[in-house]
């Protein structure tokens, strides 16, 4: 089942984006379900889903049991993504029952590569989150580089 | 009058068969009581979240300005307290005595599932969306000494 259209446009990372571009996202995006202390991601697995919080709460920790939480409709998490090395930098994990929409890395990727406009207007968004949660995530990121 | 004659001669037929049907009535209602426990036990535990939810209805049919006061309330997660708020702070307190202030949270949540709390979770959710935890800003967490 796709996303709604009108859901993705309410949400802060598409905002900017052209009715024909939410379209084309929703098509690629599914909404989930997540139980209460569900783990949707993991730190150093391969970053194959983004994933957009409709509603709940989740806390994503980092290397030395750093954690930020995530409270707010429309918070992201697994912009690795599209951003090399490709490799979740945080272990999400659902604090309560809530509902996210995931859209798979690759289609993600291609649609951003494919589109500049578009790629720019959302990386710009993501490019936002990377700063503020930059200085929990560098250590890994370092390790990755040094590997 | 012997055997099969002297059953049928004093209605023992009719009577065997009234009391296979009360036992039966009996042994249904009994397995039917016993697969519908759940549901009373769940309404029991989370017999705060309704009587919330009966609030919440009687409050959509009061005046619109009313309702923007309360929708701070609102927005405070879905984690019903089937515990007493303090005795949940005090049993979290407890724990981060072992681990010392700043606290990381992943290693608060990890202890805490050890112990066995209840839906610790949606505890810690509570306990930071209440402000009674706040984030130090540099990914570990310490305890607001003004709640």
């Amino acid at each position: 089942m796709s996303a709604d259209v009108q859901t993705l446009k309410s949400l802060e990372i598409f905002s900017e984006l052209a009715h024909e571009d939410v379209e084309e996202i929703a098509s690629l995006m599914t909404p989930l379900k997540i139980m209460e202390g569900e783990t949707v991601m993991r730190r150093g697995d391969p970053a194959h889903t983004f994933y957009i919080v409709l509603s709940g709460n989740f806390m994503v920790h980092f290397k030395d049991d750093r954690a930020i939480t995530l409270h707010n409709r429309g918070d992201i998490m697994g912009w690795s993504t599209v951003i090399t090395p490709f490799q979740y930098t945080g272990t999400g994990v659902a604090l309560t029952d809530s509902e996210i929409l995931s859209l798979p890395g690759q289609n993600f990727l291609r649609l951003i590569q494919g589109n500049s406009v578009l790629g720019d207007k959302i990386m710009k968004k993501i490019n936002a989150v990377v700063v503020e949660r930059m200085p929990f995530v560098s250590e890994i990121r370092k390790e990755s580089e040094d590997n | 009058m012997n055997g099969l004659e002297a059953i049928a001669a004093h209605n023992g037929w009719a009577i065997s068969v009234v009391g296979v049907s009360i036992v039966f009535t009996g042994l249904t209602l009994l397995s039917l009581t016993i697969s519908q426990l759940h549901k009373v036990i769940k309404f029991w535990d989370e017999r705060d979240k309704f009587s919330q939810q009966v609030k919440q209805l009687w409050k959509k049919e009061e005046p619109r300005e009313e309702k923007e006061e309360e929708e701070e309330e609102e927005t405070i997660p879905d984690f019903c307290l089937a515990q007493d708020i303090d005795e949940i702070t005090r049993q979290f307190k407890l724990l981060t005595k072992r681990i010392g202030e700043p606290f990381p949270l992943p290693k608060l949540l990890e202890i805490s599932e050890r112990c066995g709390l209840f839906r610790p979770h949606s505890a810690i959710n509570y306990l930071l969306r209440t402000e009674r935890i706040l984030p130090d800003g540099k990914g570990y967490f310490y305890w607001n000494e003004n709640k």
